[in-house]
């Protein structure tokens, strides 16, 4: 008898406690109905790109030396890079170059590796289109620049989460031009001291 | 006649007509799912004549019991074994089918004889007990105590057997290491010895 | 006690100054009560649908529709049009007759319910004298449709959505009937009507969620249950059984079923407040405030402005269980089946049970509290 009382006090005492549970449960819901909303509302709102933003590849068709490092350095070898071996001037001259970006993974090797910096990586990531081969950027399409988050009148730029001044978790709450926390690459650049020439 | 009767009368003949068809149903239908829920149909009807004669508790009763509990229970039932198999021929059927057929013509004629005989005047100087529930209560508890009592101790020996018949524990899949020595036994389940509850 | 005002009476007599013969009067009546009801129905659930969008987002940080209409209160009437132009698919090798009944027997019971829910002393479409026990009986035809759906859709997973909703539906029918029938035994009687009267009164000192708590937390997480909500959605566990009995429905026929689930969660909300906290009922009691404004109880006036406030009341009341079921639904983890068997069957039942036990004991100790 006093077994099945000490086991009947038990199971009650659990239920206490998942009912307790269940009632923190509601409560940290609770706080979160109170929160703002972090939706940004995309078409209307878009978050700023960070500085090291790997979007669609940029590219400038009079620095380009037909080097293929670009294809040889990509995962799929996608660059096409069409040229033709100009014996008057001994050199190689490009002809056409483009690159498939709805096959491209955004890995920017070719950036990285490219001799003579014709390519660099942009902040554009809308690159949705009715027809998969509309991706095929040749080099025209490539050597646009996208336009910038902050200079569009229609857009409203709002700041990455790490990109925000101190003490502060939303980018709604603050203009896009406030400074974030700490210190910017190039102020760190110029508050350290110059390392001292080489004599001779 | 005013509009209540007419409407009472309409909807005696609906209901009538409607459980009728379903009762049909119940019977005639090949397909055993659709007997089901024609009965489902039945019992509903059968609670649409328990609000005509003003029996408002009983009807509702009528619906939770029958049509919540009885018929859901033989749908689950249904559901849960749905094999189909051909109906071997048995030996000696026509045994079965006159039995049957007798049984169901001597109920017929009791019930026949039991609605001949009935005395259906209504006594209409008898106002309606004005809450059905209050009434029934009062039955339950002074000259129905006895049948009151005995349905209940039946509800429990249901209750009983179906927690005992939950508590076995078989042994499936064993019985085949044993096929060959000794037949295994058709109607019985091995059964794990039980412990005694501490 | 103050009637309230009573609506019916006064139409009728207007007719009959019309010189309409009471009859007719009557006649022309009749319809009027249902056909709001109904509407009123439809429409508490677009607010619930559009309620729980709004809040789903809230406690997801999320904004929610906001761009039908103001605030995105034209969500639901949007997704309604949606479903109603859908094109109505039936797949191959249903059982087409099944298949369309399926969501009718769904539906029909659950408006019928809202035949008992009263939101004033005369607001309400008829006072049965079964009351309570009517809406209980009702809600155990759903399954039989659900049943249908499960096996008319030609669907494995129909089919074990269709046989989870009945088990679930039987098993918690037996507590959420315990819950109502201490609250039952409590007023003596079945009519809503008489269970709020009993409660009225003492303002929210009367409520019998003081009198009888562990009841109320029975019916609500029995309610849930039979309203399929989280943390008991099994019939339609979306990661298991793509969505139930309703994976094959589209257009019309998945509206009703939708529609179905939202009116018996308005309509349990409804039911909570009605039950244990008070119905129409002020906090205050109306009496008092009269005293205190010094105007008569049954000044015209007076009756419209509590009769208004009684319905307003019902309906916040109502709704903040709503809004407390869909907190839930973002709080608690689905439950497993043979949990929630478990749960209703050891659980629940058991304490149905005692909490009958001990009301039935406190209401021979303290005859005058709980209703001797």
């Amino acid at each position: 008898m006093l077994k099945f009382l000490n086991q009947v006090t038990s199971y009650g005492k659990e239920s206490i406690q998942a009912a307790r549970y269940i009632g923190q449960g509601l409560s940290v819901t609770f706080d979160h109905m109170k929160r703002r909303p972090i939706t940004v509302q995309y078409p209307y709102e878009k978050l700023i790109p960070s500085e090291r933003f790997r979007g669609r590849i940029h590219f400038e068709f009079d620095k380009c030396i037909s080097c293929e490092v670009c294809v040889r350095v990509c995962p799929i070898n996608l660059p096409v890079v069409d040229w033709e071996f100009n014996k008057e001037i001994k050199k190689k001259q490009l002809k056409h170059y483009s690159i498939d970006f709805g096959v491209c993974i955004f890995c920017a090797n070719c950036v990285e590796y490219c001799p003579t910096n014709c390519l660099s990586v942009t902040e554009e990531y809308e690159l949705s289109t009715f027809d998969r081969h509309e991706l095929n950027f040749d080099s025209v399409a490539m050597g646009r620049l996208p336009y910038k988050v902050t200079q569009d009148p229609m857009v409203t730029p709002i700041r990455e989460f790490a990109y925000l001044p101190e003490s502060e978790i939303d980018g709604h709450n603050i203009d896009h031009t406030e400074s974030r926390a700490g210190q910017t690459p190039a102020e760190i650049v110029a508050s350290t001291p110059k390392p001292e020439t080489k004599e001779g | 006649m005013n509009l209540a009767e007419g409407v009472q009368l309409v909807s005696l003949v609906l209901l009538s007509v409607m459980m009728l068809a379903a009762a049909l149903g119940v019977v005639l239908f090949e397909n055993i799912v659709y007997s089901a829920f024609t009965l489902g149909a039945v019992f509903i009807s059968i609670a649409g004549l328990y609000i005509l004669l003003n029996a408002d508790f009983v009807s509702a009763a009528q619906i939770l019991i029958y049509v919540g509990a009885v018929n859901v229970l033989i749908l689950f039932a249904i559901m849960l074994v749905n094999k189909r198999e051909a109906f071997k021929p048995l030996p000696r059927r026509w045994i079965r089918k006159i039995s049957t057929a007798f049984v169901s013509l001597a109920l017929f004629t009791l019930l026949a004889t039991m609605v001949l005989q009935t005395n259906w005047t209504v006594d209409l100087s008898l106002s309606p007990p004005s809450s059905s529930v209050e009434t029934i209560g009062l039955h339950f508890f002074s000259d129905y105590l006895l049948p009151f009592e005995l349905a209940s101790i039946l509800l429990l020996m249901a209750l009983v057997g179906a927690v005992v018949l939950a508590r076995r524990e078989t042994i499936i899949g064993e019985e085949t290491a044993i096929v060959g020595e000794e037949p295994a036994p058709v109607l019985e389940l091995p059964e794990r010895p039980k412990e005694p509850i501490a | 006690m103050n009637p309230g005002i009573d609506l019916e009476q006064r139409f009728v007599e207007t007719l009959m100054e019309l010189g309409l013969t009471p009859g007719v009067a009557k006649t022309i009546w009749l319809p009027i009560p249902m056909l709001l009801m109904i509407i009123g129905a439809t429409v508490g659930v677009l607010v619930s649908v559009w309620l729980e969008r709004k809040i789903s987002a809230a406690a997801q940080q999320r904004i929610g529709p906001e761009y039908i209409g103001p605030l995105g209160i034209l969500a639901p009437v949007a997704d309604g049009i949606k479903l109603v132009f859908k094109e109505d698919v039936v797949p191959a090798n249903t059982d087409p007759l099944l298949f369309t009944l399926g969501p009718i027997m769904v539906v029909i019971p659950v408006f019928f319910s809202y035949l008992i829910v009263p939101f004033g002393q005369n607001i309400l479409i008829t006072d049965l004298g079964i009351g309570i026990f009517f809406w209980i009986a009702l809600s155990s035809i759903a399954p039989i449709g659900l049943l249908m759906s499960g096996y008319s859709s030609n669907n494995k997973y129909s089919l074990l959505g269709g046989l989870r909703a009945a088990a679930q539906s039987i098993s918690y029918e037996i507590p959420l009937a315990l819950a109502v029938l201490a609250v039952v035994m409590i007023s003596n009687s079945l009519s809503t009507i008489d269970i709020v009267n009993q409660q009225s009164g003492h303002g929210i000192f009367g409520w019998y969620i003081f009198r009888n708590p562990f009841g109320f937390l029975l019916f609500w997480i029995a309610a849930l249950a039979e309203c399929e909500r989280m943390p008991f959605d099994l019939p339609e566990a979306e990661e298991e059984l793509v969505a139930g009995y309703q994976t094959e429905y589209a257009g019309m026929k998945f509206a009703l079923f939708y529609l179905g689930s939202y009116v018996n969660l308005v309509l349990s909300s409804i039911l909570v407040a009605v039950l244990y906290f008070g119905g129409w009922d002020l906090p205050i009691p109306a009496t008092m405030i009269a005293d205190w404004i010094n105007v008569d109880p049954n000044n015209a006036i007076f009756e419209l402005v509590t009769a208004g406030l009684g319905l307003v009341m019902t309906l916040l009341k109502a709704y903040f269980f709503l809004f407390l079921a869909i907190l839930l639904r973002w709080t608690v983890p689905r439950v497993r089946i043979d949990q929630l068997l478990d749960f209703g069957w050891k659980f629940l039942l058991p304490v149905g049970l005692v909490n009958l036990l001990i009301t039935a004991g406190l209401k021979l100790a303290f005859p005058f509290a709980f209703g001797g």
